[in-house]
């Protein structure tokens, strides 16, 4: 939505200054976040096996990530167990946000506290029950074991945030819709889920943060072919943290950037 | 996000989600063991040899080897326990017995490191790997000498120690300074350490069990209560820190290999254990990672510099290894946490 | 505050077919919450042996020692630095939210993925770096000394300082993320309208904008406020493991005390209180919707 309403939002945003001092906050916290990403990819330069020492620059671990298979294969595993989290994750918690906000359900209370409880139920008490769970079931531990924890405490934050969003939206939109000869699906996809984006791509921000730097449940829920990048990494603080892991992270940071540029430039040709 | 990558690691997923289980192909190890502990050196070379493919797990603590097997059943075929938790699981019944005669090469271990309390007819494990935890000191700054655990803790040191996050552990140091018992708590010797310890607490900056090494390479922290693993690191990164066996007593642990009931794989555990006990294996551990070698055998070929480590081979020193105290686990974990959260 | 928000009045009863929608979530909840959560209760109440196994015996033993003193104090610690976290986010993170919502479109989606990329390394490795910042020959002090000469170095790591830095930074995301969720359909037209009227920037603030990015902030506070109770990585690396939460102490209770029963006694009376607080919360809300 640019021309007219941008132009109206930079003077609905207000005098110079303020807009000024809203851009530079912003700045400023975008640098408190980078300070470590910077920081760590500094080290994956140092030539010290220990990452707290600097003792010179180097490509060295570069190269040895790159023939690193475990971490290799396990970072591959991360990104999966990832991207599949998340967009189940992204169905559910919006499906659930529209349903419960739609619909009087008897028992709502109960099920959107019961939603809640995967974000504070301790991690570990959350691994062991799915582990037990699991194996009462006789279920083999893999990647859809991991999963379906990682969705279990994801989605809930989906939900909030899509939730949060519906509680501004005016229930014209809908009725409008289907006034218009819509079937609820329609007029639900046509319509609302459009305007619920930016809460829908904030929930999936989310889930996918969670799910890529989880630990404990993933301990409990994972065999040796699902392991994660975190299950990898952590063991490896005993010997001290290798500077292939900050080199693993610069090449994710630097992959992450090059593919959101070019899907960007794409999306220019596209125009 | 751009669709076509969107679908293709969808599919890729479904792909891999569809997977069948791991079939129990005859040439399959499932070890589970403590990360950075097996180098994948070894297990390169393991599987080049024998072609036996490595599934390789691993866990921090033992608690949470004992959690996962016990709440999830045994999938493995080897695991690496520490002496107590050993003990634990063989009470238990959850590891099986091994079979003496297809671990040719376990003569080349050192006398000390059979027979051992945790497994005295050594029917269930063989060492692995060993250690003891003791007091390191930065001799740059700290001019004084330091060898005991009452000459760590004191006011002069305050906001400068780095001691294990080990409840179990603080509580054994202070058992020593006062000449108790370490392995038979009962709840008078915790109220009469109680006291000690409130003291130390206050002392302490760092509590941790990962990785105290980096308060100490960082600078934070002047002196410590570690394992002689850190310490060995560190000592091969700067000879300033110094390791020594506290004078009153210190913890040994005797990291060891078993399988656990119900392995499919128990010939190919079998392998890889005989495997570990070859000298120049065993070497390659060592060279990868400077622990006490319980291989008489490997510890011929090791380095003069390897050998010269104090912390991997501290002279003399009363040690001890840990027995399982059932349920003064529990007892500690309250102690130690109540001294801790008290402001 | 009608109009706007949704009356809670033009919600309809379900019928079959929304019953059948909801199905899957349900399913969900029952399988994989529920029933673990029962397993947990089911814990709670068994005892543990001398060699650290549960026992199916039923006893209320573990519940009666929750509430001895030194937990609830441990609780209150956790409570208080979540509650401090989630302060300091929303103070430091609406202006970021308000900031992207409102910025133009290639922008908006920049600004969003530049502000989660840091977090697409590892957890560890971030710690890590910030202990590296953090230390005493770090990169801060470095910067202080430099500035401030004949200062000491600051002591920051391994004190609750170091601890909250750690903690707002994890939990930042979750609180711009959300409100930016509610900020992007702030219609502008109504903040003209305001500026129309005469109020000032910060009547237009606090009489406008806060009252309809509300949502926002109320799901950004639970999203960061409760997780971070349970939270324990932080204060252990970047504080030392000082001052044991009771994460630290229901993980505990999984790991060196080889207490379950007694860790998920813990557990489930934490989860409850917490259902508990949850559930009169929404109770009061649909109350003050309907009302509205």
């Amino acid at each position: 939505m640019e021309g007219p309403s941008s132009t109206r939002w930079r003077i609905a945003a207000g005098p110079g200054l303020f807009r000024l001092a809203l851009g530079s906050w912003t700045g400023v916290v975008l640098a408190f976040l980078y300070l470590p990403v910077l920081v760590l990819v500094a080290y994956s330069f140092n030539a010290s096996r220990l990452a707290v020492v600097w003792e010179g620059f180097t490509f060295g671990w570069y190269r040895e990530v790159w023939g690193h298979t475990p971490l290799l294969q396990a970072a591959r595993n991360s990104l999966v167990i990832a991207v599949v989290t998340t967009v189940v994750a992204v169905v559910l918690g919006t499906a659930g946000a529209w349903l419960l906000h739609r619909y009087r359900f008897r028992g709502a209370g109960a099920i959107e506290t019961l939603v809640a409880i995967p974000m504070v139920m301790p991690e570990i008490l959350m691994g062991i029950s799915l582990l037990v769970l699991f194996a009462t079931a006789g279920m083999p531990l893999g990647f859809t074991t991991v999963i379906v924890g990682h969705v279990t405490f994801s989605f809930p934050f989906v939900l909030v945030a899509v939730r949060a969003r519906l509680r501004g939206l005016d229930p014209a939109l809908e009725e409008a819709a289907l006034d218009l000869g819509a079937t609820p699906l329609q007029a639900f996809w046509l319509v609302i889920v459009p305007c619920l984006r930016p809460a829908i791509v904030a929930g999936a921000l989310m889930a996918f943060t969670l799910s890529w730097d989880e630990l404990i449940v993933t301990f409990f829920t994972a065999n040796a072919a699902s392991a994660t990048l975190p299950l990898r990494v952590f063991g490896m603080a005993k010997v001290g943290l290798n500077p292939m892991l900050n080199a693993l992270s610069a090449i994710f940071i630097v992959a992450t950037v090059a593919f959101v540029a070019f899907s960007a430039y794409l999306k220019r040709l596209a125009r | 996000m751009n669709t076509p990558t969107l679908s293709r690691c969808l599919l890729g997923a479904v792909l891999a989600l569809s997977a069948p289980a791991a079939v129990r192909a005859a040439g399959v190890l499932n070890l589970f063991g403590w990360s950075e502990y097996v180098p994948q050196t070894v297990i390169d070379a393991f599987t080049k040899e024998t072609g036996i493919k490595v599934n390789f797990e691993t866990y921090s603590s033992n608690e949470e080897l004992i959690s996962k097997l016990v709440a999830g059943g045994g999938r493995y075929d080897l695991v690496q326990p520490s002496d107590y938790a050993a003990e634990v699981m063989i009470r238990q019944k959850l590891l099986a017995p091994l079979d003496a005669t297809k671990l040719g090469h376990r003569k080349n271990l050192l006398p000390e490191f059979q027979k051992r309390p945790h497994d005295p007819e050594d029917k269930y494990t063989v060492p692995y790997m060993s250690g003891t935890v003791g007091i390191v000191v930065n001799t740059e700054k700290v001019k004084t000498a330091v060898k005991s655990y009452r000459e760590v803790f004191q006011p002069a040191f305050k906001n400068r120690i780095v001691v294990l996050n080990d409840n179990r552990e603080i509580v054994t140091w202070a058992l020593y300074t006062l000449g108790l018992p370490i392995n038979k708590i009962p709840k008078e010797n915790l109220a009469k350490v109680r006291p000690i310890i409130a003291e130390w607490v206050k002392l302490v900056k760092v509590f941790d069990s990962d990785s105290p090494k980096t308060a100490l390479l960082n600078g934070d922290v002047d002196l410590g209560v570690v394992w002689s693993g850190e310490a060995a690191i560190l000592w091969n990164q700067h000879k300033k820190f110094q390791y020594t066996i506290p004078a009153e007593g210190a913890h040994q642990y005797i990291d060891v290999l078993a399988i656990p009931t119900g392995a499919k794989n128990q010939a190919e555990a079998h392998q890889f254990i005989n495997f570990i006990l070859r000298p120049e294996v065993s070497k390659m551990i060592s060279a990868a990672f400077p622990y006490t070698n319980p291989n008489g055998a490997a510890r011929k070929l090791l380095t003069a510099a390897e050998l010269a480590n104090p912390a991997s081979y501290p002279k003399g020193g009363k040690i001890e290894t840990f027995r399982d105290i059932g349920k003064t686990a529990a007892d500690i974990d309250r102690l130690v946490t109540d001294l801790k959260s008290a402001k | 505050m009608s109009g706007v928000e949704s009356a809670g009045g033009a919600r309809r009863a379900p019928g079959w077919r929304a019953w059948a929608l909801l199905a899957p979530l349900l399913a969900w909840l029952l399988l994989f919450i529920v029933i673990p959560t029962g397993i947990l209760f089911v814990y709670s109440f068994c005892e543990r042996d001398e060699l650290g196994r549960v026992v199916y015996t039923f006893t209320g033993e573990s519940y009666a020692r929750v509430f001895d003193p030194i937990y609830l104090r441990i609780f209150g610690w956790s409570v208080g630095y979540a509650a401090l976290t989630t302060a300091i986010c929303i103070v430091v993170g609406f202006p970021v939210a308000y900031q992207i919502g409102r910025a133009r479109d290639p922008w908006r989606h920049r600004l969003l993925l530049l502000m989660m990329v840091p977090f697409w390394t590892s957890f560890l490795i971030r710690t890590y770096a910030w202990i590296t910042i953090l230390k005493q020959e770090g990169l801060l002090n470095a910067v202080w000394q430099a500035l401030v000469p004949g200062h000491g170095p600051l002591d920051l790591l391994y004190t609750p300082t170091a601890v909250m830095i750690g903690l707002v930074y994890a939990y930042l995301p979750f609180m711009i993320l959300p409100i930016y969720g509610s900020v992007e359909k702030l219609d502008p037209a109504l903040i003209e309208a305001a500026h129309d009227l005469g109020a000032g920037q910060l009547r237009v603030f606090s009489a406008v904008i806060i009252p309809l990015t509300l949502p926002g902030i109320a799901a950004g506070t639970l999203l960061v406020f409760v997780p971070s109770i349970a939270m324990f990585a932080i204060t252990d690396l970047m504080g030392g493991a000082r001052v044991p939460l009771i994460g630290n102490v229901i993980q505990n209770q999984f790991m060196q005390a080889r207490d379950w029963p007694f860790g998920a006694a813990l557990g489930m009376v934490f989860m409850a209180l917490f259902a508990v607080v949850y559930w009169v919360l929404g109770r009061w809300r649909e109350r003050e919707e309907a009302a509205g």
